[in-house]
């Protein structure tokens, strides 16, 4: 744990040196007070300080004061990887559009994660789809996007 | 117009058949919240913010604020039947309501608390509707200069209060602020760190990122390791006898007060509120040592506390314009889409809206009662969905929230990064809620504060040259100052260590 409390504090630090030199790059100062700089300047250099504090703290504590795993186990790991992967993999909705999306999605959250039977799975992945796209597009007046590709489009995907 | 014809003329608003309609379904909504675990109030009300971009604002304020106070009621049923909160503020509620429970009493907890939190929502209510009016007057005095020294004020309360470590806290607030960055420069107009992408040229926003560090980041963080399997206890009558109706009387009022003055507290949880409420009750218990096995005041209290809160912290944001907590910096966000600007301007230019939206909490309560009771067996049923089918539903709801905003893929993107880093982040023991409302407060933060500095060309001696402003920088450094000293240390640590082990 506290090597990667340490890894953050590094990474903390990173950032803020990037925040502040983008920020000089930007104007600090203009002739009619604080430019689009200034802020970002004074945040970064304030983080840079903080995160410095948090590593020295760290630095200070004992290793026990942290101890443990950071990471999961092994399917605790696979199970987060899996959501995050499924999560990402979402992007294709502008082209396959938001209901064949959504009904994958669905379908394998419901399957590989929730080990749902298949009725339950394709029941809830088709009202989290199909419904959830009438509904939203008919009387809630949020339209979700259809498939760009014609074949799909013409089936109302 | 005095308060009284001002919140007259709000329920003729609020009356309006689509508002009874919106409260109704906000109030349900934020009861189911409330009860499913895995979902907070703040992910929860971000969630649904794009359902309201065809709602007039007044609709849409009104369905967010019922979801938000709604949440309080729902925490409370699987704190009594199962022993698991719903939400934090409902954690203190499961020590006694659990074991009245068991003891075939969870009825009689469950109604009291309901009826507790109603007159806790209802009297923070009445003391907006009375404080609007000199708030409002006394904020209207303020300009630039004021408003940020006062915004400087409300991070600090929120950093002094969050969570163990104020180093972690300030992080937090400082990377919440950097994210605001992200954009155009909101006095020149020219990008920042947009990395030359069309879609930051507009700023991240905080819908995705706040679903994604409370909604994604929390059921990554239940992901890793099987959910426990749900126990219900009993149900029994829902109606108390006379003895247990005199005996939530002291306890409700003490509740709301506390729940009240602590929700006027940026950065002060409704968690706090129900630990110190549970607190005051033992103390002024005959029978302290019987609290955590069955005694009604340390449900009622609590309870009474967290939605008298949940309703206290609007106060802030309706005469100030200064969100009290992550859920009420939403709620802002919300207002600010529909073209509003909550704070004193919202009463003086939409009156309407503003006191429309105050009387829909009086309806918005009495519905919480009145649903809440009877439908209790629906919420218990709920309860026994399996955790893998509530958390592919609540993920597929977090894809729909986020990409309905902008119409963009990339909305989800960035709310699935922003799970990893909420989810990396709780690990380490950051506080988010910091990060929520800087995030939110940001741009109105630099704005005000390159606008003195303009009006004064530069001199920052301008903060000193209104009392008002030295008062709010004065309270700011004490308030980061204090937890240096010893004793605050301490008090700060007593506190957040008991809602700790009660969590």
């Amino acid at each position: 744990m506290q090597r990667v409390q340490r890894a953050a504090a590094v990474c903390f630090i990173a950032l803020s040196g990037y925040v502040c030199i983008a920020a000089i790059g930007m104007e600090y100062y203009t002739k009619l007070g604080p430019g689009p700089g200034f802020f970002p300047f004074w945040l970064g250099s304030i983080m840079g300080g903080l995160s410095i504090v948090w590593l020295i703290q760290l630095f200070r504590q004992s290793e026990k004061s942290n101890e443990g795993r950071f990471l999961p186990e092994k399917k605790g790991v696979i199970q987060i990887v899996l959501i995050l992967a499924a999560l990402a993999a979402t992007a294709v909705m502008s082209v396959i559009g938001f209901q064949l999306t959504m009904f994958l999605f669905m379908v394998f959250l419901l399957r590989v994660l929730g080990r749902s039977s298949v009725w339950t799975t394709l029941s809830i992945a088709l009202v989290c789809s199909v419904g959830v796209f009438h509904l939203f597009g008919r009387y809630l007046d949020v339209q979700l996007p259809a498939s760009s590709l014609s074949m799909l489009a013409a089936l109302g995907l | 117009m005095d308060a009284f014809s001002n919140l007259m003329m709000g329920f003729s608003v609020a009356l309006l058949p689509q508002h009874l309609m919106l409260a109704f379904v906000g109030s349900l909504l934020g009861t189911l919240i409330g009860v499913l675990p895995g979902i907070g109030p703040a992910a929860g009300t971000a969630m649904l913010i794009p359902l309201t971009f065809s709602m007039g604002p007044t609709g849409a304020i009104i369905l967010l604020t019922a979801l938000f106070y709604g949440t309080q009621y729902g925490g409370t049923i699987t704190s009594v039947l199962l022993n698991v909160p719903g939400e934090a503020a409902s954690a203190i509620t499961c020590l006694d309501g659990y074991a009245m429970a068991k003891q075939g009493r969870a009825g009689v907890a469950l109604s009291m608390a309901a009826i507790g939190s109603f007159i806790g929502g209802t009297f923070a209510a009445l003391c907006l509707v009375l404080a609007a009016g000199p708030l409002t007057r006394l904020a209207l005095q303020f300009g630039p200069v004021e408003f940020f020294t006062l915004v400087l004020l409300g991070i600090s309360l929120l950093m002094g209060l969050a969570g163990k470590s104020m180093i972690k806290a300030l992080m937090m607030g400082v990377f919440g602020l950097l994210l605001a960055m992200i954009g155009m420069d909101p006095v020149r107009g020219l990008p920042r760190f947009t990395f030359g992408t069309m879609e930051l040229m507009d700023g991240i926003s905080f819908v995705p990122v706040i679903m994604g560090l409370f909604g994604v980041g929390e059921i990554l963080l239940n992901a890793e390791k099987p959910f426990a399997q749900m126990v219900l206890a009993k149900m029994s009558t829902l109606i108390p006898n006379r003895q247990e109706m005199r005996d939530s009387l002291g306890p409700v009022v003490r509740g709301s007060l506390i729940g009240t003055l602590l929700g006027l507290v940026p950065g002060m949880t409704n968690s706090a509120s129900s630990f110190l409420s549970y607190i005051a009750e033992k103390k002024s218990s005959n029978y302290p040592e019987r609290f955590g096995t069955g005694m009604l005041a340390g449900v009622v209290g609590p309870e009474t506390a967290n939605n008298a809160h949940a309703n206290g912290a609007l106060i802030p944001l309706f005469t100030l314009g200064i969100p009290a907590s992550p859920t009420v910096a939403i709620i802002m966000g919300a207002f600010m889409m529909h073209g509003l600007i909550p704070g004193p301007l919202l009463f003086k230019d939409h009156p309407g809206i503003a006191w429309g939206v105050i009387a829909s909490f009086y309806i918005g309560n009495v519905m919480l009662v009145i649903l809440n009771l009877p439908l209790i067996g629906i919420w218990v049923k709920l309860l026994k969905i399996p955790y893998g089918i509530l958390s592919a539903i609540i993920l597929s709801f977090t894809v729909l929230g986020a990409y309905s905003i902008n119409n963009s893929v990339f909305d989800v993107l960035v709310m699935t990064l922003f799970g990893v880093i909420g989810y990396l982040l709780r690990k380490m023991d950051f506080p988010l809620a910091p990060a929520v409302l800087t995030l939110i407060l940001g741009p109105m933060m630099e704005s005000s504060l390159r606008t003195s500095l303009e009006m004064s060309q530069g001199s920052f001696g301008i903060f000193l040259e209104s009392p008002v402003a030295v008062v709010f920088l004065v309270l700011t450094a004490v308030i980061l100052i204090a937890p240096s000293f010893s004793f605050f240390r301490k008090k700060k640590q007593s506190l957040a260590a008991g809602e700790e082990d009660l969590l």
